[in-house]
This record gives structure tokens, C-alpha cells and sequence, in this order.
């Protein structure tokens, strides 16, 4: 079920928030876990029994090795634990068809098999605790990936106040916001230029700057709604993004873009096998293996691999040559990362090398295009404002404004009046767009 | 408002928003028809183990939700509303509106279709025209965007493009061409089509080339209803309805209309007045779709006959032809087979009109 759409925010959001409110304390793990395995089998039913295997076998693994901690054997569970969980991605991406959420839910279960082993964490004894905790609807299928660490105490206990509430609907309608009428608007210019005949150099620019706004909005615009729907559950979720797009290196947007993978992979990945306190060519070959992963782990393909090793070669760049001489501008920092990463995301998106190699090229004036085309001029036009709202939406600036006026004592009550009529009107317009349109799939799903 | 009381009256309104429009939802009845969209709307789609686990239902429900919502053309027009003022863009859905005049972006020339549409009409020449030595015409309709579109910074086709490419790929048809007779004002505000009392020039110029001559004057009539056209509902644009005028004259009183449905012929009427208060004004003239009509003139002063393949344009144009023919036949090749047009219509010494739109052309998938 997507959260933007009719179904979700009409029938099952209220439902399932009014039985969880109303019940009491002990029952609302349950409630919880049987509301996301509806929320997850709403899109494919048979898809329940994969996400429900997994859990069994972290479940159990977790268990074993908790009981055989200190022994041979508990890492033995450990690997069969990670082996099972890979090998369930691994199937997945290369098979024929991929379970929505698949890479979220695994690798939750292997930060929290892992943390088992590492001690960091008991093993939960109570299956309907850890199955919530997988499952749980609001970061089910696209993330952010919530560590059972961070969130362990608030599985047995939550406290439930208008504060949080409240909070979680700003953030919920927000990342509606950002999906419906940003993130969907951009995603329907891409596919406009897909379907175009009459690209030209300034289009592919077009494109590439639509997409690239397009992906923050729509994964970050998620990610915002999943950590609304987990404050009005009682929740608190790690951010996911903050504000990518104004880093001045590579290395920071990385600590700035989908955080909760960033993390995981320096956690579970990057620092067993060493991290930066090796010899520089492991550091190289450790580096290389986490960009290597990063990319396969968004889809078995050239692409992914390429872009995912795209940023391991900046990253060694930056470490290794020009670091110290980006901090020197900051308007040339700036530009770099755009650049690169605007790059990197036309790789992305493409169904192949091949076309990521020629939309490049195109870019740079290298294809047979002409500079510029009607259609560019007239989709520039037609898109130009949602783009400026998204330019300036990427960066902290409302933020600090909304900041700023609160900060206020003069205007704080108008602006919390501000605010909630300003949400709903959000809201309505979302729902406008909603019983309207028809464009509206989630990029992150297929991850 | 302080911040306490901001955390508590922001759910309240959510969930009173939320809520209420899930009970309105629940509680009114469903409908089965949108005037607006022309369309039969999802019904509640049936619970069944099976329906649940093909994930049938679930895709069902949310067309079914999307369709029931209440105050959804309300709804439709904020988003309209929106993609306009807020978010400045030129086109909502493809729909875009010149004063009151909306029109959709026909965008671009379509290859392929134009083959397919062309292929068509070769099947015909071969199969009953050559046989018979006739020589068809051909009469291009451009559509609202020939006049709108470019002139007011929107996407067009090259026109003249596609009008070339139609007339090489067909080269036994002698090509009538007709836009410089029309502007945006002959069309409809809220609506594809022309209006029947600003095209009597064209029916003049179309006459004139096939060598005949019309002879009629008319009395024009309107339509107490106003017209709400395809394009009103379909683009939630807004605009203000457009008259509908229908043109009458003693001679086309005394035609006798016949409709062949279904093979079966059944006398009608030229101008079917009973679709005014229907979904689809524009359906007053020749009843709308119908795949063989026949119109007979009692009054002709020639033995003439004329048989026009045509799409809906063709429906208000007929009638101001048949003061130079003693019998035109309508053939719709969107709702009766090409190859079972000869069982119902004998072209022997016949004149033939090949007329279309620009849009069917370009969208020629319906041509059978």
C-alpha cells in the first residue's frame, strides 16, 4: 500500500490509529504487527510469507546466539543468520521478481543478528516484538532502516503525547507534500523527456536536474512520512536525509543522504573489515567494497555498480587528492558536489550503461542534438516554478525561516495558527492530487 | 495559539478532515455513472480469498475509493486550480485554456498512427473504390491547436507535416484543404469540435471541388440546454458553457435519415434532440456514434450520391452537403469492420469523401 494514496490515508491510517489509540498498552505491539502485515499484503499477499520466513529465522538465529554466547557456536548462528539474510537478498535481486522492501527488512534483521553476537543488544524472546519491530508499516518498505538498538526500549514502552502527535503529522503532511506535488510533478518531466523526440542539449540538462530533484524529494518526502507515522505510534526513527544538497564534498553528502544506509554499512561493513586503520591499499580495497555493495544492494545492475563505484573513486579523490583544496571555495565545493552527484544519478537512473554513457555525453554536447528545442523551452516553462520550489525546498531555507518566526515571541501565535491551517491546506491539496492523478509510484519500493 | 494548544487542535482537525471525509465516503451512496468523466465509475470491487490473494481487490479498491470520493470534481478543480496559480504551469493534464477556449495539447506528430490511418483508407481504395474507378477526396480537419496552440506559446505539431505526409502517402486521393477557412472562434470553448453554423463555407468549398453545387439556406436553432463539452469536464479547467446551434432548412426537414446499427436499418432523426439533455450535447447531430447512416434527399435535383468515411466532425458537416445529393452515406470505420463496409453500401458511380480530424488521425488506433 502506498502511504500517498486514497486506501492509506482515508481508510487504513484512520482505522488502524483509532484501534491503536483506543487499545490498551499490552495490545498494541500486536495491533501494530498485524496493521503492517495488512499495510505490507495489500500489494502482494504471497509476499507476507518471505517477510514472515525472515523473521522466523532472525528470530530463532537471535535466540541461538544468545544461548550459545561466548561459544564457537554462536558464531556459527551469526553466519548462518547473515547467510541467510544475504542469501534471501541475493536471491531476490537476481531473480525475477523482487519483493517490495525486501533490502530494508534484511538488512534490519542483520543489524539486529549482529548486535546479538556483538552483545549490544538481548535477544528479544518475544516473537511479537521482533516480527512489529521488522515489520513495523511505517518503515517497512522504503526505509529509513531502523537499527533494533535505537529502538529496542520503545518496543515495550512508549509514551503517547498530543506533542509527538502533532509533530508526527507536521512531519507526515510534509512528506506528502514533498512526494504528491514535488516529487510526482518532477518524476512526470523525466518521464515527458524519455518519451520526447525532440531532445536537445538543454533538455538532457533539464532532465538531469528534474530527476535529481525528483529522487530527493521522493525518497526524502518518504522518509518523512515514515518518521511522522512513527512519532504518532509513539516512535522516534533516526533522520534519513538533512539537506544533501548544500554539502561541499562528496563525503559529506554521504552523511547527509539516506543516512540509516550510510550508517549501516560503516557499522556492519566498513569498520569490521578494518575501516581507515589499515594499510592504504585495504583502505582502498575497503572502501571499494563498501561502494560495491552500496550500489548492488540498489539493484543487480551495471548501473547501480557503477554509480555506487563512482562515489568510492570520489571519496578516494577527496581523501586522497583534493580534499583540503575544496574547503578552500565554496562556491566551487558546491558545484563539484552538484555536478558529481547530478551525474551520478543519471547513471542511476538508467536502464543501462550504455544509456547512462550516452545521456552523458548528450549533456556535454557529445551527441547529436541540437542546443536547445521547443520542447525543452516549453517544459521549462511549464515546469520552471515547480522547479524553483524545489531548488530552494532541497535547502534549510524554509526551515530557518519557519525557525526564525517562531523564534518570535511576537509571532509564534500566528504562526501555530499558520501552521495548522497551512497543513490542512496541504493536505487537501494532496488529496486533490491524489483523486486527480495517477502518477504516483514510489522510487525507493524497488530497492 | 500557543504551542500546547497548537498539539492539541492540529489532530483534532487532521483527524475531523480525515475522518469525516472517510464517513461521508462509507455513508453516501455509490454512483455508477461520472457525467463529467462519460464513464461507468468502479463499483465496491468482491471480497474473496481469491480476489484477495491475486491482489485483485486490493487494485480494485483503490480505484473504487478514488472513483466514490466525495467531492471529487470539487476536488479535481483545487488541483487544477493549483497546478495554475500555484505551481504556474501551462497545462493541466495536457488541458490547457485560451481565454475561455480549452483545448489538449496534441503533441507530437504521431508516425505511426498516420500509417495506421492511412493503411485504412488504402484498404478501402483498393478493396471498393478502385474496383469502381472512383477517385476519392480527402478533407483534413485541423484540430482547435492548429489555431491555439502555437500562437499561444504551447507545444504544436507541424501541421503542415502532417498534412503532407497524409496526402503523399495517399496520392489517389485529391487533397481539399480547408483551414483557411476556420479560426479558434469556429470551434467550440469547451469542446473538440466545430460549430455547425460557422462551417457553412466549408461545406461550400468541399462541394465545389467534388463538382457539385448547394443550394439551401438555413434557419438556425438553439439549444435551450447549455453545452457542456468534453473538454469541460475532462480538464476541470473551468469556462463558461458554449450555445449549441443546429442548423435547419425545409430540405433537410424532408430528409429521411436511416441508421444502420447493427445492420439493421431504423429511420431517426437528422438532429436527435433527445441527446441535448444527454451526456454528450454534441450528440444532436446524427444521434452521434453510429457506424453507417444514410440521409436521403427527397428534393434533390441531381441523382448524386456521396459516401463520406468520417469521425464525429463529419456529423455536423453532412447535413450542409445534402443539398447537392440525393443520398449521402456516412461510414464510421470505428464502429463497423472496413471489410464489412460492402455488405451495407454500394459505391457504384458514388462520390467519396475520405474526412477526419487531425486528432483521429494522429490517434488512429480506433480505426478498424
Amino acid at each position: 500500500m502506498l502511504f500517498s494514496s486514497i486506501p492509506f490515508l482515508f481508510y487504513f491510517l484512520p482505522v488502524t490509529l483509532l484501534v491503536y489509540y483506543l487499545a490498551p498498552e499490552k495490545c498494541k505491539n500486536f495491533i501494530l504487527l498485524i496493521a503492517s502485515l495488512i499495510f505490507y499484503g495489500w500489494g502482494e499477499p504471497r509476499f507476507v510469507f518471505a517477510l514472515l520466513g525472515a523473521t522466523i529465522l532472525g528470530f530463532l538465529f537471535g535466540l541461538l546466539i544468545g544461548k550459545f554466547e561466548g561459544t564457537k557456536w554462536s558464531l556459527v548462528f551469526l553466519l548462518l543468520s547473515v547467510s541467510s539474510s544475504v542469501g534471501l537478498l541475493l536471491y531476490f535481486k537476481l531473480g525475477t521478481f523482487f519483493p517490495i522492501g525486501v533490502s530494508f527488512y534484511t538488512f534490519q534483521l542483520l543489524s539486529y543478528t549482529i548486535d546479538v553476537y556483538r552483545k549490544e543488544v538481548k535477544p528479544q524472546k518475544n516473537f511479537v516484538i521482533l516480527a512489529t519491530y521488522v515489520s513495523m508499516f511505517p518503515q517497512l518498505i522504503a526505509g529509513p532502516i531502523v537499527r533494533y538498538q535505537d529502538i529496542e526500549m520503545q518496543l515495550f514502552s512508549r509514551k503517547l503525547h498530543f506533542s509527538n502527535i502533532s509533530e508526527g503529522i507536521r512531519r507526515f503532511v510534509l512528506g506528502l507534500g514533498k512526494k504528491v506535488l514535488i516529487a510526482n510533478a518532477l518524476g512526470e518531466l523525466c518521464e515527458i523527456f524519455r518519451a520526447s523526440n525532440e531532445k536537445s542539449v538543454a533538455f538532457f540538462w533539464l532532465y538531469a536536474v528534474s530527476f535529481m530533484l525528483h529522487i530527493y524529494f521522493d525518497f526524502s518526502g518518504y522518509s518523512d512520512m515514515a518518521i511522522g507515522l512513527g512519532k504518532m505510534l509513539g516512535f522516534d526513527f533516526l533522520e534519513n536525509f538533512n539537506y544533501p544538497y548544500i554539502s561541499r564534498s562528496i563525503a559529506e553528502f554521504w552523511r547527509r543522504w539516506h543516512i540509516s544506509l550510510g550508517s549501516w554499512f560503516r557499522d556492519y561493513v566498513y569498520i569490521p573489515l578494518g575501516g581507515n586503520r589499515v594499510s592504504k591499499a585495504r583502505w582502498i580495497f575497503n572502501i571499494a567494497v563498501v561502494w560495491f555493495l552500496t550500489g548492488f544492494w540498489h539493484g543487480a545492475a551495471w548501473n547501480f555498480i557503477v554509480w555506487g563505484m563512482m562515489f568510492a573513486v570520489l571519496l578516494l579523490l577527496e581523501k586522497l587528492v583534493y580534499g583540503e583544496w575544496l574547503k578552500k571555495s565554496k562556491v566551487f565545493s558546491h558545484a563539484y558536489v552538484l555536478l558529481m552527484v547530478l551525474l551520478s544519478f543519471v547513471i542511476f537512473n538508467a536502464t543501462d550503461l550504455r544509456e547512462a554513457a550516452d545521456y552523458i555525453a548528450a549533456m556535454f554536447g557529445f551527441g547529436a542534438y541540437p542546443l536547445i528545442s521547443d520542447e525543452f523551452v516549453f517544459y521549462l516553462k511549464n515546469f520552471g516554478m515547480l522547479l524553483l520550489v524545489g531548488t530552494i525546498g532541497a535547502t534549510p531555507l524554509p526551515a530557518r525561516l519557519m525557525g526564525w518566526m517562531k523564534g518570535r515571541a511576537s509571532l509564534e501565535k500566528g504562526v501555530n495558527l499558520l501552521e495548522i491551517s497551512g497543513l490542512l491546506v496541504l493536505f487537501v491539496l494532496v488529496t486533490a492530487y491524489l483523486v486527480d492523478g495517477s502518477f504516483n509510484p514510489f522510487l525507493y519500493f524497488r530497492f | 495559539m500557543s504551542e500546547k494548544m497548537k498539539n492539541r487542535i492540529l489532530p483534532l482537525v487532521m483527524a475531523l478532515f480525515i475522518g469525516g471525509m472517510c464517513l461521508v465516503s462509507v455513508f453516501t451512496p455509490d454512483k455508477e455513472y461520472s457525467n463529467a468523466e462519460r464513464r461507468r465509475l468502479a463499483e465496491m470491487p468482491e471480497l474473496s480469498v481469491e480476489t484477495l490473494m491475486n491482489g485483485s481487490f486490493m487494485k480494485d479498491f483503490e480505484s473504487y475509493t478514488m472513483d466514490q470520493f466525495p467531492l471529487r470534481e470539487t476536488f479535481r478543480s483545487i488541483k487544477a486550480s493549483a497546478e495554475l496559480s500555484l505551481f504556474g504551469k501551462k497545462t493541466v493534464n495536457g488541458y490547457y485554456a485560451v481565454e475561455e477556449s480549452i483545448s489538449k495539447l496534441e503533441y507530437p506528430m504521431n508516425t505511426q498512427m498516420l500509417n495506421n490511418a492511412v493503411n485504412k483508407f488504402d484498404y478501402l481504395y483498393e478493396t471498393y473504390l478502385l474496383p469502381e474507378n472512383i477517385k476519392p477526396y480527402l478533407v483534413m480537419v485541423p484540430d482547435k491547436n492548429y489555431y491555439l496552440a502555437e500562437n499561444n506559446g504551447y507545444l504544436s505539431m507541424d501541421y503542415g507535416e502532417l498534412f503532407s505526409y497524409v496526402t503523399e502517402a495517399a496520392p489517389y486521393m485529391k487533397n481539399i484543404k480547408i483551414e483557411d477557412l476556420l479560426s479558434a472562434e469556429d470551434y467550440y470553448l469547451t469542446d473538440t469540435h466545430w460549430r455547425q453554423e460557422k462551417i457553412i463555407d466549408v461545406a461550400e468549398r468541399i462541394a465545389e471541388q467534388m463538382g457539385t453545387k448547394l443550394c439551401d439556406s438555413y434557419v438556425e436553432n438553439k439549444l435551450k440546454e447549455p453545452f457542456y463539452g468534453v473538454y469541460f469536464y475532462q480538464s476541470a479547467l473551468g469556462s463558461s458553457p458554449d450555445e449549441l446551434i443546429y442548423l435547419t432548412s425545409d430540405v433537410l426537414d424532408k430528409c429521411i435519415v436511416t441508421y444502420y446499427d447493427y445492420g439493421t436499418p431504423k429511420e431517426g432523426d437528422l438532429y436527435n434532440l433527445k441527446k441535448a439533455a444527454g451526456n454528450d450535447a454534441y450528440e444532436i447531430f446524427l444521434s452521434g456514434s453510429a457506424p453507417i447512416v444514410s440521409i436521403e434527399n427527397p428534393e434533390a435535383l441531381t441523382s448524386k450520391e456521396l459516401i463520406i468515411f468520417r469521425d464525429s466532425f463529419g456529423s455536423s458537416l453532412a447535413p450542409l452537403l445534402v443539398s447537392g445529393y440525393e443520398k449521402i452515406t456516412l461510414v464510421d470505420i470505428r464502429y463497423v469492420q472496413s471489410s464489412s463496409v460492402g455488405e451495407f453500401v454500394d459505391f457504384a458511380d458514388c462520390d467519396v469523401l475520405f474526412l477526419y480530424s487531425t486528432m483521429l488521425l494522429n490517434n488512429s488506433g480506433a480505426l478498424r
